[in-house]
């Protein structure tokens, strides 16, 4: 019944503008069908989402120390540009798909409370004959919600990865303003329509279908709620890339079996990043999922990309 | 499964709606558009009452909407009791951006030219404090839509002012009134942001803002020469565009420092600055005319010489 439902659907879309589009997504689906890539390898559906799933278990205690070593350090500074272009207000909803250890999470906690901080004091600033009681009344306002609403949901398909970011919000002492959620990206336990930001950082790629996500993100978004994803995407640059892939290949799997003791898993995460959509065809897969306005900047010349899109 | 479906249909529609007018009005009535924006279009007329909560309710009740008898045959529906115009508002994202920065600006008194306004605006419509992150976060884009709007209600105004000069109802004013005028009442739209002004002229200097900016500013200066009555194509063009540029600008600054009841000061500066402009356009005849007289005079005394030193004879 509800494919029957879909399919007039189907025919509406396929009459205006976007019916050349809309083919080649179904045509992407059915290529997508059972077989899938893992890596280099191709294998079905379950397989993929099964390797990934061990992928995961298997990095989950070693996966920031490795994100340290692998991109020396520059992670962190692309996940701060992302914030900045986030640029949260206090109050916003964020949901950070795919976040399990966290490392978005903390960030967006971190900005929203200097923003809300900022807010105070210029409140403070404009009044500036108050009394004793204004002001002590002002700083407990500011106690009482120092994230002003704010909050973060962290969403993960994987167990152990969420298990390593509790452990790190514990020691960090993140507490306020950020819950944790056991769930696939490809059907969100959330209902329709409630957060006002979503992030995927890193995390997209491991998507097994990247549409049924995609729409699950706009599905869960406010109307005029904002889409951004940091990926790895395409190096554009011939010499970049030459030494990229060398570095990719000869260096990231040797850290793994060094650091983390695992060589296959980071032969893995090398490889289904030549796998993934490079920027403009993401691009064109978040506009087919209905956002507006979809942008991307490519940071470092393309190692990483950040796409931007709105639900409007 | 009926839930997919009825989302996939929701998600089609509203597709659908943006993508072609032209089908959409002949084959397939798109009600959940039409609800959609008929929603958003209530939500921003209530705008006291909290929004995101009742957006919510609208859409969450859409499903339910797709029910064949509720299909609305023939005219629009109005929901809003509003012309169906109104509900197209929100066809064009670039129609939308502008609803947002408008609703903004009642925002920048308190927040000046920055991203929480447009956040604050944005609310006000029933959308995402997000959505602001479509701007970018120097506020420019919103004070450029200022500056724009000020400039389209400037043109309307001297339009009006022009048509009753035409029909006869009010008498043509001189051009140092007609331009102290003009500039009055573009600097007056400036007074509710005042405090806020000094910012915005910093941001509209930076480097990615200028050349908007400049057209703007240039476009304006044209507009209030056209209504004055100026059709020169000669040099005197960039002259006088020049030299009204320079007395905005100057005025401009001016009422940033005028602490007078209601920019009296400013409005005196403007006066004696748009008279020293007429004098001066007046000295520069005077000179010009002096100055061929002169020449005329010199030419004369020269061949009277001439004549007297007896070169002029041919013999």
């Amino acid at each position: 019944m509800a494919a029957a439902g879909l399919c007039p659907c189907r025919a509406l879309l396929a009459r205006c503008g976007g019916a050349l589009r809309v083919l080649c997504g179904s045509v992407r689906g059915l290529a997508t069908g059972p077989e899938m890539h893992f890596g280099f390898q191709t294998v079905t559906e379950a397989e993929r989402r099964e390797k990934i799933n061990q992928v995961f278990d298997s990095v989950a205690k070693k996966y920031d120390i490795m994100n340290d070593s692998m991109t020396l350090g520059i992670h962190r500074v692309w996940k701060d540009i992302l914030m900045h272009k986030m640029n949260p207000s206090p109050g916003t909803l964020l949901l950070d798909v795919a976040g399990g250890t966290g490392d978005i999470a903390f960030r967006f906690i971190n900005y929203v409370r200097s923003a809300q901080e900022r807010q105070l004091q210029q409140k403070l600033k404009h009044h500036q004959n108050l009394s004793w009681q204004e002001i002590s009344e002002s700083y407990q306002e500011g106690k009482f919600k120092p994230l002003g609403d704010s909050q973060v949901v962290v969403c993960d398909i994987n167990k152990e990865m969420l298990k390593v970011g509790k452990q790190k919000a514990q020691h960090l002492g993140y507490s306020e303003g950020l819950s944790w959620v056991l769930g696939n990206a490809e059907e969100l336990p959330f209902d329709d329509d409630k957060f006002d930001v979503y992030t995927i950082a890193f995390g997209i790629r491991n998507v097994t279908r990247i549409d049924l996500a995609l729409q699950e993100a706009y599905r869960v978004l406010k109307p005029g709620g904002r889409f951004l994803c940091l990926e790895f995407s395409h190096v554009s640059s011939p010499l970049l890339s030459r030494l990229y892939d060398l570095y990719s290949f000869q260096v990231i799997p040797v850290l793994g079996e060094v650091i983390a003791g695992d060589w296959k898993s980071y032969q893995y995460l090398v490889e289904s990043i030549r796998r993934f959509p490079p920027q403009e065809e993401l691009k064109a897969m978040i506009e087919d999922a209905g956002f507006l306005k979809v942008d991307y900047q490519n940071l470092n010349s393309g190692i990483v990309a950040i796409h931007s899109g709105f639900k409007l | 499964m009926a839930a997919a479906a009825a989302g996939g249909l929701r998600r089609a529609g509203w597709r659908l709606w943006r993508g072609c007018a032209v089908v959409r009005c002949q084959l397939y009535p798109p009600q959940r558009a039409l609800q959609a924006s008929a929603v958003l279009k209530r939500v921003s007329d209530e705008q006291k009452e909290p929004l995101a909560s009742s957006s919510q309710q609208q859409f969450d009740s859409h499903p339910t909407d797709h029910r064949p008898e509720q299909e609305p045959q023939g005219p629009r529906p109005s929901y809003t009791g509003q012309g169906g115009q109104e509900s197209e508002d929100y066809e064009s994202e670039e129609q939308l951006q502008h609803r947002i920065l408008t609703a903004a600006l009642e925002f920048v008194p308190e927040h000046g030219w920055t991203a929480e306004a447009i956040a604050e605006g944005a609310k006000t419509l029933g959308l995402s404090a997000a959505a602001a992150g479509m701007f970018h976060s120097d506020g420019g884009e919103l004070i450029l839509h200022f500056v724009s709007q000020c400039n389209t209600k400037l043109t309307e105004l001297l339009e009006q002012e022009q048509k009753q000069v035409q029909l006869g109802e009010a008498e043509k004013k001189s051009t140092d009134q007609f331009l102290r005028d003009a500039v009055e009442a573009r600097l007056r739209m400036l007074i509710p942001y005042i405090d806020k002004w000094p910012q915005a002229l910093s941001i509209l200097l930076l480097p990615h803002n200028i050349p908007s900016s400049l057209n703007l500013l240039t476009s304006m200066i044209d507009d209030i020469w056209q209504y004055a009555g100026d059709q020169s194509t000669d040099f005197n063009w960039y002259t006088r565009r020049a030299v009204l540029t320079g007395i905005y600008n100057t005025t401009e600054l001016v009422m940033m420092q005028d602490s007078s009841p209601d920019f009296e000061e400013t409005w005196r500066f403007l006066e004696n600055r748009v008279a020293d402009a007429m004098n001066m356009g007046n000295a520069a005849h005077q000179v010009q005319s002096t100055g061929e007289a002169l020449v005329q005079g010199l030419m004369g005394a020269a061949v009277t010489i001439k004549n007297l030193a007896g070169l002029n004879q041919r013999r």
